[in-house]
């Protein structure tokens, strides 16, 4: 059904490699305002397009290919079939059925998404100027200002793109507005290398420690993210490290444990640990994308298992929070 | 965002379980007023038994059209009703204001019913009236010729949804400090000595008149000390006979003493505030005690030094007060509870500011009074806060944490900074500024020398963009109601267009001052409010009354409604038709004249392709700020004849609703129906970009135009909000708010299961308030369009 992870990880990474053109050009996914989840304050998240990895539970699933792609929202199309006409390779058909987007041929160029009236097509991917991406971070100045928050490069994989993160985080932080990297950890050394400098704090996940299981799970070795949750830690710059708690893949009290005991020994700079709870909204962006989802059906954790998860994670040795929906309270939804 | 699931009843911000039995039994026996047989401040009338009289005046309440089915109804039935009151000797002889000051002096000295509830410490129940305006016959056929005229006006005006104008009583900060310190004694005596320097003998008459009321307030109090000692006898238990007795001696001497005693001060306060409703015979709306924090905090702080009270009593007595204001609401008992005006009765306090020198001015009372507005869950009074740069980190803090934890935040916010701007470019005194307090719901004066007619007129900003549409027309009905400005099908430029889309609204804006300087001289010329004009400053001085433009400022505001439908339509035309010309105006008058019936594809078009205000988006918002601008502009050029100046704001109280069905499709992709937008806030569903984006574009219209201030209300889900991290990034999001944003910010903090569950359970969900448009509301007590229109708002936010 998948792929195998190595052909996925090549895949997406060849995508975007296009994009990062000297930096030049990045490309996003979405620029996220009044964004309090990635860090301390308020914050403008901007997510970039193309990961190296294919969690099984990623919920920006339209994050991991570095290419274009369309979602088409059938409540919004009024069957206009404006579409149709502004596609200059054929890659729509709409039937009763809904539509049908032939994702080989169509090159996101973004002709039908002009000509929709209703905002019902939409392409995912949009090429920008580190300058014109800054412009628009930079408007919510006075919420960073006043409640220490900034900007936060996330996707995706931030460090596919360093050129244009770097130029991003350089225009940032000469205005004044702290800078936070949200990485995977599946990096390249020297994106890394290049990216630590300018970011006043580093966000970086850790999902599994058992390296079979992490690479059948996020399709990467589990070796080049611990590598590279070394040279985070290293660069001395405050860290949280964010764990998705997905039922049957990460929820384990050994896994959690497991990776208390890295962040103890290995992280020293780490002040937070955010445990995350499965969230299951996301399976329509899959459909939209034609992807399959993996996870349908599977529960959201209990809040008492969320609670003894972060007890465990007390050992790391840092804060520890954990958020999200659980079983308990969307009971009945 | 994750799914939520509706807060259960519990969860809600409901009464504290830990008040003081007393105050839970009191707070109790007004909620439930079906089972108060024995007590209700329903409506009073009285009358001087004359076949011309009046009790109830149709340009007073020009403001709430939903009356005006029932205008000619109370005019002539409440007199029927009506409790004939004896008239001393020569009544009739003196001018209409001395006659309006002797039948309020006899009214509430011998005929306003004297009742003290079981356990209350503060004493004052019924005030709600409809008292004579004491008209002689010539006076009263003038007035009821006028009277019919004006009722012509607001009916055109208000039928085809251009809005509506009315001489609104209340709404304004009567000067109870000055009451409070020099006791209606002193004031007495000050107009006395006013008297023998007074050069004419209007003068001296209008004084004898304030003089009259004062010594009727003072009888009233009397009366009360009277039934405290009865019932002081009757009582067995000594603890509430020994209160009794104290409410006895405070009576006595409050307030025609000035109070010594935080005690003699709420009630002193009390006693003076809730007669000006019983005076205007209007219940509640507007009258507003200002900054209570900061003028009774000498009586507090001394009383805690002396060792006389401690902050438990203190609390307590404040509880007691706290209740009395929501009596007003009795007004409205038998006409029933729909349509959101049963909750606007906005008494407003405010809390917290800066002082002269700018340095913050909250108190140990600031903090005491938060923990009363948490722990009664009342409507009245409605609580605002002042904000600015250095308000305290921890007062931020609580007031956030209010907000989180209360589904419609306890109270509006008030930005210091930027609310005195508007005030500093209305050219008030810049020595005042400092001491600014919104009246009603969010409209900002002075304190006490201020009236300046909030609410009084209220235009429909998208009636203009439809009669630039249609030459001029009505488009439902064809009527005439603007001037030719042409066939705009044959416009060549934006710039053409605008020229007439000027030409309509300018033309507006003059048939309502047109309109209002008619209603203004109605009420100025026949119903003189002589006790409020002793509370207002400026009054006794000029010898003017305070419905003729006898305090130190007089202003009118004009309040935009439907701000953001119209932005909105301009910049949709702007872009689409002369822009990119992808819209044709042929295509988009036909549209807007069907109702987009069959045109669904172009209103997708205006929907999705044309900027939106809300957004941060400087193409939309520059559309916005040029119509703002504009119309604010121009009504300050403007005056009565009176000498009251027009000035702007921005609060559509439930017109934004109301006018809805009048005014015809817009531009930016609306049908005729589907709400306006309300006060400053975007059209529903259009901001796309967040709280800080809304608030970026709200701060990019220069409103400093607007010195009234604007009601914007943002809605955050409940889980955005949970834990104190998150309660801290609300603290910080206000903080910069106050940088950026308006003069003014409520915040709804609900979720659309709630409201619905709390829509099919009322009675489970008695509690639930809610933030409408500039107060706030208990959510099932409101109009069934109303609560569907707050599930819509909620349910678009993420």
């Amino acid at each position: 059904m998948r792929s195998s992870p190595e052909s996925r990880t090549s895949s997406n990474v060849s995508d975007s490699a296009g994009a990062d053109n000297g930096g030049r050009t990045g490309r996003i996914f979405n620029i996220q305002r009044f964004s309090i989840e990635d860090g301390p304050g308020i914050r403008t998240t901007v997510f970039m397009k193309g990961c190296p990895l294919s969690c099984v539970w990623c919920h920006n699933p339209e994050g991991i290919a570095g290419r274009k792609q369309l979602m088409w929202f059938d409540v919004r199309c009024i069957g206009a079939r404006d579409c149709l006409k502004a596609c200059p390779v054929g890659a729509l058909e709409l039937s009763s059925d809904g539509m049908k987007i032939d994702r080989e041929a169509c090159d996101g160029c973004g002709l039908c998404q002009a000509a929709c009236p209703a905002g019902a097509i939409e392409v995912v991917g949009r090429d920008i100027t580190a300058q014109a991406a800054f412009e628009e971070v930079a408007r919510d100045e006075a919420f960073y200002r006043n409640s220490g928050g900034g900007l936060t490069v996330s996707g995706g994989e931030p460090t596919m793109q360093p050129a244009f993160v770097a130029e991003l985080m350089r225009l940032c932080r000469d205005a004044g507005i702290p800078t936070a990297l949200d990485t995977c950890g599946y990096c390249a050394g020297d994106a890394l290398e290049r990216l630590l400098p300018l970011s006043d704090m580093v966000l970086v996940d850790l999902k599994v420690m058992d390296e079979a299981r992490h690479l059948e799970l996020t399709g990467v070795d589990l070796a080049t993210v611990l590598a590279s949750a070394r040279t985070i830690a290293a660069a001395g710059k405050p860290v949280w490290v964010r764990t998705p708690v997905i039922g049957g893949r990460t929820d384990s009290e050994e896994n959690i444990a497991a990776i208390a005991e890295f962040i103890r020994s290995e992280m020293q700079p780490v002040v937070r640990w955010d445990l995350l709870a499965f969230n299951n909204t996301c399976g329509s962006k899959y459909a939209r994308l034609d992807m399959p989802w993996e996870l349908e059906g599977t529960g959201l954790i209990e809040k008492q298992h969320m609670e003894a998860l972060a007890a465990v994670a007390g050992s790391a040795g840092c804060e520890v929070h954990w958020a999200g929906v659980t079983a308990r309270e969307s009971d009945g939804d | 965002m994750a799914h939520s699931k509706a807060l259960a009843a519990e969860e809600l911000w409901n009464p504290s379980t830990e008040l003081p039995p007393r105050v839970a039994r009191l707070r109790d026996e007004y909620v439930n007023i079906d089972e108060r047989d024995y007590f209700r401040n329903e409506i009073m009338p009285f009358t001087t038994g004359t076949p011309w009289d009046t009790v109830w005046s149709p340009a007073l309440w020009g403001v709430v059209p939903d009356l005006i089915p029932f205008y000619k109804a109370f005019v002539e039935t409440l007199p029927l009703a009506a409790t004939r009151v004896d008239l001393p000797e020569g009544f009739w002889d003196g001018p209409q204001v001395v006659r309006v000051a002797t039948f309020f002096h006899e009214v509430v000295s011998k005929y306003l019913p004297v009742q003290i509830l079981d356990g209350e410490l503060i004493v004052g129940a019924q005030f709600n009236t409809a008292l004579s305006r004491a008209q002689n016959k010539t006076e009263a056929k003038e007035w009821r010729k006028r009277t019919a005229k004006w009722m012509k006006g607001i009916e055109e005006l208000n039928s085809h949804g251009m809005g509506n104008a009315g001489a609104t009583p209340g709404h304004l900060i009567p000067d109870y400090p000055r009451a409070l310190k020099m006791g209606l004694r002193g004031m007495v005596e000050y107009f006395q000595d006013l008297k023998s320097e007074a050069s004419s003998e209007e003068h001296i008459q209008f004084l004898d008149a304030l003089i009259i009321c004062c010594e009727g307030a003072r009888e009233l109090a009397a009366r009360y000390a009277h039934e405290a000692r009865r019932l002081a006898v009757e009582y067995e238990e000594a603890g509430r006979k020994a209160e009794l007795v104290e409410i006895a001696r405070i009576c006595e001497k409050v307030p025609w003493e000035p109070p010594e005693t935080f005690h003699e001060a709420l009630q002193s306060l009390w006693f003076v505030h809730m007669l000006v409703m019983t005076q205007e015979s209007y219940p509640g709306p507007g009258v507003s005690p200002g900054r209570i924090d900061q003028y009774l905090f000498p009586y507090y702080e001394k009383d805690i030094l002396e060792g006389r009270l401690d902050r438990g009593q203190a609390k307590e007595l404040l509880e007691c007060f706290w209740i009395k204001p929501n009596y007003a609401y009795d007004y409205i008992y038998r006409v029933g509870r729909t349509r959101g005006i049963t909750s606007g009765y906005g008494q407003l306090i405010t809390v917290g500011g800066h002082g002269p020198d700018g340095e913050d001015v909250s108190n140990d009372l600031t903090w005491l009074m938060l923990d009363v507005i948490e722990e009664m869950n009342l409507l009245e009074p409605k609580p605002n806060v002042r904000l600015h740069g250095k308000t305290p980190d921890d007062l931020l803090k609580r007031v956030a944490e209010m907000i989180a934890n209360a589904q419609g935040a306890p109270f509006l916010l008030n930005f210091d900074e930027n609310s005195e701007a508007a005030l500093r470019w209305q050219g008030l005194p810049e020595g005042d500024l400092w001491d600014y307090a919104p009246v009603g719901c969010l409209e900002n004066t002075l304190q006490g020398n201020d009236r300046s007619g909030t609410v009084d007129v209220n235009i429909n900003l998208a009636k203009a963009v439809e009669l630039t549409l249609f030459d001029g027309k009505d488009q439902a009905t064809g009527d005439r109601l603007g001037p030719r400005t042409g066939d705009v099908r044959k416009f060549k430029s934006w710039e053409q267009f605008c020229a007439a889309f000027e030409t309509q609204l300018m033309a507006m804006l003059e048939r309502f001052m047109e309109f209002y300087n008619y209603t203004d001289a109605l009420r100025g010329g026949f119903e003189p409010t002589p006790y409020l004009s002793a509370l207002v400053d400026g009054c006794a001085e000029s010898g003017k009354d305070v419905t003729n433009a006898g305090p130190e400022h007089n202003y009118v505001t004009v309040e935009g409604v439907a701000f953001a439908t119209a932005a909105d339509s301009l910049a949709a035309i702007k872009k689409l038709v002369y822009q990119d010309g992808t819209v044709s105006m042929s295509e988009l008058v036909e549209a807007v004249g069907e109702n987009y019936e069959g045109h669904e594809k172009l209103r997708q078009t205006l929907l999705n392709k044309a900027p939106k205000y809300g957004n941060d988006d400087d193409d939309a918002d520059a559309v916005a700020r040029y119509l703002s601008r504009l119309w604010t502009e121009e009504v300050f050029k403007h005056k009565t004849p009176s000498g009251r100046r027009y000035r702007a704001g921005y609060l559509s109280w439930n017109y934004w609703i109301a006018y809805a069905p009048t005014t015809a499709a817009t531009p930016d992709g609306r049908r005729r129906g589907t709400y306006l937008s309300n006060g400053l806030c975007p059209v529903d569903g259009a901001d796309r970009h967040g709280p800080t984006a809304v608030a970026l574009s709200v701060g990019k219209l220069g409103l400093e135009s607007v010195p009234n201030g604007d009601s914007h209300t943002i809605s955050f889900n409940p889980s955005m909000l949970s834990g104190t991290e998150r309660v801290d990034k609300l603290a910080a999001y206000l903080r910069a708010y106050g940088e950026k944003g308006g003069t003014a910010l409520q915040i709804n903090v609900v979720d659309p299961e709630t409201l619905k569950c709390a829509q099919e359970n009322p009675s489970d969900y008695a509690n639930l308030l809610v933030r409408v448009t500039g107060y706030n509301a208990y959510f099932v007590m409101l109009g069934k369009e109303i609560q569907d229109e707050i599930i819509a708002r909620e349910s678009h936010k993420l």
